[in-house]
C-alpha cells in the first residue's frame, strides 16, 4: 500500500478525531439497528431482537478500540498519552524530578560536550573534497615505526618519479613566523613555507585570487604569498583589491596572490596568517629532514600502492647517498597524521565521561527504584483494570525516557556553554578546533544517549514495579515483602556504581601522579628571573652583519642595569628544539647499518649557560675570544653530560673530537672544550638525549643565527627589564619585532598545558563520580534504615546497644562497598592500560594510585553511610513499634 | 449468535468483503449477512473483525464510504468498491485461485 496515503490518512484521522469517533459510534448504532431489523423480519420480538443484536456486537468500546488500533496513529496516540501521563507523574514529585534532572543533565551535558570534540577532531572527515585521498608521506630509519619528516632529496625524487598522486607538495616542518613590517609597528605573524602545489592538494577554491602556480617555487622566482581570511580581515580591513598588494615579510617584498576561505587551517594546530613559497633548492646532502610531504591520490589508487611506490623511490635515494643512513618511505592518511597525538587523550576523556554518565544513570535508577514502592499501588490498580505488564512497562519506560530527554535538553545547554568555555580557555594547541561545534551529528548522539539512558535507568525499576506480586499490593501497607527484590536490584546497582567510580578515580589518580612527577622534572636550568624572547633578523642582513648585530646587541644588553647575564640560542628549553644532527665520535668509527646517532645541536653565545644557570661539569664555557676575526677558527663544541657518559664513558671527553652532519670522513673535526648539565629541549617528558653546543658566530653557524632566542637573567622583574630590551633592539634596528616574550617559568607552564588540562578534567569527573556514589550509598542506606525502622525498634527493645545497631547498619554498607571496590580494582587493572601513552614514568598499575583512591572512596562513602546509621541508633523503640 | 464461526484464513476476510461490495454498495451489517448467506453459514463475520477490516480497506483506498438511508428508512454507512479496490480484488482472486488449485492438487495426490 501507498505509504503516502497511509500517512495522510493517519494525519487526517488525528486532526478530525471527534468526527471519526462520532462516525464510528453512529455506524455501530446503525449496525445494531440493522441487525435488529433483520431479526424482527425473521419473527423475533423487537425487544428481543435489539438485545440479541447488542450481544452480537459485543462490547462497543472493545470494537471501537480494535478499529482505532488499525491505524499507525493509534500507537502514536498511546505514546502521547504515556508522555502526558509521565510528565504529570514527574510534576507530582518535584523533588525527585529536580534531583534526577540535575543528575542526568550533568551526565548528558558532559557527554555531549566531549562528543562534540571527538566528533569534530576524530570522526568527521577533513573538510576538503574527497578527503580520503589526502595522504602524508615521510621517511624514517629502517625498523622505526614513527614517521619523520622528509629531506629535500627524497621529496624531489618522489615528486618527479611518482605516478600515484594528482598533486604532491611539502609543508615546512619547522613552521615558523615572519616579521611583518611596513604596516605600523613591526610584528611577528604566523607563517609557513609550502611548495607550489600545496593548495591544489586540498582542492578547495580560494576566497579570492589563486593558490601558487607551478614554477613559483623555483629558485629566483619573485616572492608571492597567500594570506588567510582572518589576516585579510584583521590586517587589511577586508580590502576588496587585496590581490597584488605587497607585504614586507622578513624585510622582503611579497605579492599577495590569494586569500584562503575562512575555515581553511593547515597545518591544523595554529592559525596560519601567511603561506609563503618554500623554495626547493637542489640538495647537496640528504639531511636536513624537515619537510612534511603531502599528496592527493589519483582516483582509484590505493594507499598501499602509493606506499609501495614511495618505498621504491626512497630506496633509489638510499643508493644515491650511500654514506647516509638508509631510510624507508612511510605514508599515512592525512587525518590520522593530524589527530594521532590527541586521539588517545580524547578517547580516554570520552571513556571517562561515559563512565560518569553510567554512574549518574545508576543514581537515577536507584531513585526510581526507591519510588517503585510508592508507584506499586498505582501500577497494581492499572493492572487490576486490565493493563498488561507489557503495557505498564512501556508506560514506565516512556516516563523514564521523558525524564532523560528533559535532562538532555538541559544537558545540551550545559554542553553548549562547556564547549564555548573550552574553546575560549582550554588548551588551544589542538588540531581542528575551529571545526568544533554542536551540529546535527552531535544532536543525534545526544538524542540516542538520552533515549538509551532513559531505557537503561528505567528498565530495572519498571520491571520491579510491574512485577506480579505474591501478596496483593492493593492491600499493602507500608512494609511489604515485595520490596526485597527491589532492594536487591538497588544494591547490585550500587556495587556497580562504586566500581565505576573507583575506576574513574584510579584513572585520575594515575594522571595526577604522572602530572606531579612531570611538573617536578627539572628542565636542567634555573628558571627564576629569566626572560626569553625571539628575534629574527630580516634577510637584508649578510652573514658578517648578523654576527656584528648580535655582538653589539649582547654588549648593549649586558650594560642594562639589573641584567646579570645575556645569551642567545637556537633552541630553548623545555620544548623549543630546532634541529638534531648526526654525529661521529673520533675513534669509534661509523657503521652505516647502525641506527644513526643523533644529538640535539644548537648554536649559542658564550654567556648562554650563565644566563640559564646551566651547570658546568668539566672544562670551560665558550669565551668571546674563541673566535678571532679573520682567522680560520679551530672548531670547538661543548657537550652535555648524557653525551659524555654515553660516548666517552670513563674517558675524559675534554679534548676529544667529533664530527657532525652526515657521516663523511672529510668533515672537519670539532674539539670538545666543556661538559655541561643536561637540559630538556624536547619536552619535560623526554628522555635525556646527547646535546652539542657550538658558538653561534662560528663559520657555518652564523648564517643560522638570523633567528635566535634571547635569554636574559636579571635581578629585576619582567616588567622592568622588557622595555629596556625593546629599547636596545629598536636602537639597533627599529624594524625588528621582539616576539614571544615569556619568562622561563611561563614557558614551562605552557609546555604542560595539555597534560594539566586533561588531569584537571579527569580529576573533576572523578570528583563528581565520588560525590554521586556517596549520594547513591547515602540514599540506599537511608532507605534501608527507613524500611527496617520497626526491626531496629524491636532489636533496641530487646536490648541491642546503640553500638550494635550502628555496626549492623554500617556492615551492610561496608559489604557493598568492599564488593564494589573489588570490582573496581579488577576493572582498573584491565582498563587503565589504554592510558599508557598519557602517563609519564608512572605504571598503569601504580599501587599508590590504586590504594589511595580506594581508601578515599571508602572513607567518603563510609561517611555517607554513617549519617543514616547514626539516625538508626536514635530509633525510639516505642515510636518504631507504633510505626504501623 | 451460535459460535460455529469457522476461522477464516488470515487475510481472506478482506477479500471476501471486497467481493461482497463489488456486487453492490452495502452497509456493515449487510456485508456480514451476505457473507454468511453466500457461504451457507460457514463463515460468520463477527463485528470485532468486520469493523477493523472495513477500516483497513478504507485506509487502503479500496473501498469508499457514504452515509445513506436503508430500505427500512434508517441511516447507515454504505461501502462502495473503488477502482483500485477492483484491481486489488482481481489480483487477490487470481492469487487465491492459483493457490487453492495447487492446494487441492496436493491434497488429492
Amino acid at each position: 500500500m501507498n505509504i503516502y496515503r497511509h500517512l495522510t490518512a493517519g494525519v487526517k484521522e488525528l486532526v478530525r478525531r471527534n468526527k471519526t469517533e462520532s462516525d464510528l459510534t453512529e455506524e455501530l448504532n446503525a449496525y445494531v439497528q440493522n441487525s435488529a431489523d433483520a431479526k424482527v423480519q425473521a419473527g423475533v420480538t423487537p425487544e428481543e431482537a435489539l438485545r440479541a443484536a447488542r450481544l452480537e456486537l459485543g462490547g462497543v468500546e472493545t470494537v471501537k478500540h480494535q478499529v482505532r488500533a488499525v491505524g499507525w496513529e493509534f500507537a502514536l496516540e498511546v505514546f502521547v498519552q504515556d508522555v502526558r501521563y509521565g510528565v504529570r507523574m514527574l510534576l507530582k514529585a518535584p523533588l525527585f524530578t529536580a534531583v534526577a534532572l540535575t543528575t542526568i543533565a550533568i551526565g548528558i551535558g558532559a557527554n555531549t560536550a566531549m562528543f562534540s570534540l571527538v566528533d569534530a577532531i576524530l570522526l568527521r572527515p577533513l573538510p576538503y573534497p574527497d578527503p580520503q585521498r589526502l595522504l602524508v608521506a615521510g621517511t624514517n630509519q629502517l625498523g622505526e615505526s614513527q614517521m619523520s619528516p622528509m629531506g629535500t632529496a627524497d621529496f624531489l625524487a618522489w615528486r618527479d618519479r611518482q605516478h600515484s598522486f594528482e598533486h604532491v607538495a611539502v609543508l615546512d616542518g619547522a613552521g615558523g613566523s615572519f616579521a611583518l613590517s611596513g604596516m605600523g609597528a613591526p610584528e611577528r605573524i604566523q607563517g609557513v613555507g609550502v611548495s607550489a602545489d600545496f593548495f591544489s592538494i586540498f582542492g578547495s577554491a580560494p576566497l579570492k585570487g589563486r593558490g601558487f602556480l607551478p614554477g613559483e617555487d623555483l629558485p629566483g622566482a619573485p616572492g608571492v604569498v597567500v594570506i588567510s581570511e582572518q589576516f585579510w580581515r584583521d590586517h587589511l580591513d577586508s580590502d576588496p583589491n587585496v590581490l597584488n598588494r605587497t607585504l614586507t615579510l622578513d624585510g622582503k617584498q611579497h605579492t599577495i596572490v590569494g586569500v584562503t576561505p575562512a575555515g581553511f587551517r593547515f597545518p591544523p594546530r595554529e592559525p596560519v596568517a601567511v603561506w609563503a613559497v618554500r623554495r626547493l633548492n637542489p640538495p647537496t646532502a640528504r639531511p636536513p629532514f624537515g619537510l612534511h610531504a603531502l599528496g592527493r591520490l589519483k582516483p582509484g589508487v590505493s594507499m598501499s600502492q602509493a606506499q609501495a611506490e614511495l618505498e621504491e623511490i626512497v630506496a633509489q635515494v638510499n643508493a644515491q647517498y650511500p654514506s647516509s643512513t638508509p631510510l624507508a618511505g612511510v605514508m599515512m592518511p592525512m587525518k590520522q597524521w593530524m589527530v594521532s597525538e590527541v586521539s588517545t587523550a580524547l578517547l580516554v576523556l570520552l571513556g571517562a565521561i561515559a563512565l560518569l554518565l553510567l554512574i549518574a544513570v545508576v543514581n537515577v535508577a536507584n531513585l526510581l527504584l526507591a519510588r517503585a514502592t510508592v508507584r506499586r499501588r498505582e501500577v497494581a490498580v492499572r493492572m487490576a483494570l486490565g493493563a498488561s505488564r507489557k503495557r505498564v512497562v512501556r508506560q514506565l519506560l516512556t516516563e523514564s525516557t521523558v525524564l532523560a530527554l528533559l535532562g538532555g535538553v538541559i544537558g545540551l545547554l550545559l554542553a553548549y556553554v562547556a564547549v564555548r568555555a573550552f574553546l575560549a580557555f582550554g588548551p588551544g594547541q589542538m588540531p581542528r578546533l575551529n571545526e568544533v561545534g554542536i551540529n546535527s551529528g552531535v544532536l543525534l548522539f545526544t538524542f540516542v544517549v538520552c533515549v538509551g539512558s532513559g531505557i537503561l535507568f528505567g528498565l530495572a525499576p519498571a520491571l520491579e514495579t510491574s512485577r506480579p506480586a505474591l501478596s496483593d499490593p492493593l492491600k499493602d501497607t507500608n512494609r511489604s515483602s515485595s520490596s526485597a527484590s527491589a532492594h536487591r536490584t538497588h544494591r547490585a546497582l550500587l556495587v556497580f556504581q562504586v566500581a565505576l567510580a573507583l575506576l574513574l578515580m584510579i584513572g585520575s589518580g594515575l594522571l595526577i601522579r604522572s602530572f606531579v612527577r612531570l611538573s617536578s622534572v627539572s628542565p636542567g636550568v634555573q628558571t627564576d628571573h629569566v626572560i626569553t624572547a625571539a628575534i629574527s633578523l630580516s634577510n637584508k642582513y649578510s652573514e658578517p652583519q648578523i654576527g656584528q648585530f648580535w655582538k653589539q646587541f649582547l654588549e648593549k644588553l649586558q650594560a642594562v642595569p639589573r641584567v646579570k647575564a645575556v645569551g642567545i640560542t637556537m633552541s630553548l628549553p623545555p620544548n623549543l628544539l630546532e634541529i638534531t644532527n648526526p654525529f661521529t665520535v673520533e675513534g669509534q668509527g661509523y657503521d652505516p647499518r647502525r641506527k644513526l646517532q643523533l644529538a640535539e645541536e644548537m648554536s649559542v653565545s658564550p654567556d648562554y649557560f650563565r644566563a640559564l644557570g646551566i651547570p658546568l661539569i668539566k672544562g670551560r664555557f665558550f669565551s668571546p675570544s674563541d673566535r678571532v676575526e679573520g682567522e680560520k677558527d679551530p672548531k670547538i663544541v661543548i657537550i652535555n653530560e648524557t653525551m659524555a657518559k654515553r660516548y666517552f664513558g670513563a674517558k675524559d671527553p675534554i679534548g676529544g673530537r667529533i664530527q657532525t652532519g652526515d657521516p663523511d670522513p672529510s668533515s672537519p673535526w670539532e674539539t670538545i672544550v666543556g661538559v655541561v648539565g643536561d637540559v630538556k629541549y624536547s619536552g619535560l617528558d623526554s628522555a635525556p638525549e646527547p646535546a652539542i653546543y657550538v658558538p653561534y658566530n662560528e663559520n657555518g653557524w652564523v648564517g643560522w643565527a638570523w633567528q635566535m632566542y634571547l635569554v636574559v637573567r636579571s635581578s629585576g622583574s619582567a616588567q622592568q627589564i622588557v622595555p629596556s630590551i625593546r629599547a636596545e633592539l629598536a636602537s639597533l634596528d627599529a624594524t625588528l619585532p621582539l616576539a614571544q616574550v615569556r619568562t622561563m617559568d611561563e614557558l614551562l607552564d605552557e609546555s604542560l598545558v595539555q597534560q594539566r588540562f586533561r588531569t584537571w578534567l579527569i580529576s573533576g569527573f572523578a570528583g563528581l563520580a565520588l560525590l554521586l556514589s556517596a549520594i547513591g550509598i547515602y540514599a540506599l542506606i537511608s532507605y534501608s534504615v527507613g524500611q527496617r525502622t520497626r526491626e531496629i525498634g524491636v532489636r533496641v527493645a530487646l536490648g541491642a546497644q546503640r553500638g550494635d545497631v550502628l555496626k549492623m547498619v554500617l556492615r551492610e554498607g561496608l559489604n557493598l562497598l568492599l564488593f564494589g571496590l573489588l570490582l573496581g580494582w579488577i576493572g582498573g587493572l584491565a582498563a587503565t592500560r589504554v592510558m599508557r601513552s598519557l602517563l609519564y614514568s608512572t605504571s598503569t598499575t601504580d599501587a599508590v594510585s590504586f590504594v589511595v583512591t580506594s581508601l578515599t572512596l571508602l572513607a567518603v562513602t563510609l561517611l555517607a553511610c554513617y549519617i543514616p546509621a547514626r539516625r538508626a541508633t536514635k530509633v525510639d523503640p516505642m515510636v518504631a513499634l507504633r510505626y504501623e | 449468535m451460535g459460535d460455529k464461526n469457522t476461522a477464516l484464513v488470515q487475510g481472506t476476510l478482506d477479500m471476501l468483503i471486497l467481493k461482497t461490495v463489488a456486487l453492490e454498495s452495502m452497509h456493515a451489517h449487510g456485508i456480514g449477512l451476505r457473507i454468511e448467506q453466500i457461504s451457507h453459514g460457514v463463515f460468520q463475520v463477527n463485528p470485532g473483525s468486520l469493523f477493523p477490516a472495513l477500516k483497513r480497506l478504507e485506509r487502503a483506498g479500496w473501498v469508499d464510504s457514504e452515509w445513506r438511508a436503508t430500505e427500512n428508512g434508517r441511516r447507515a454507512k454504505y461501502y462502495v468498491l473503488t477502482a483500485s479496490g477492483r484491481k486489488q480484488l482481481k489480483s487477490e482472486t487470481r492469487d487465491w485461485k492459483t493457490q487453492s488449485v495447487a492446494i487441492a492438487r496436493i491434497l488429492e495426490a
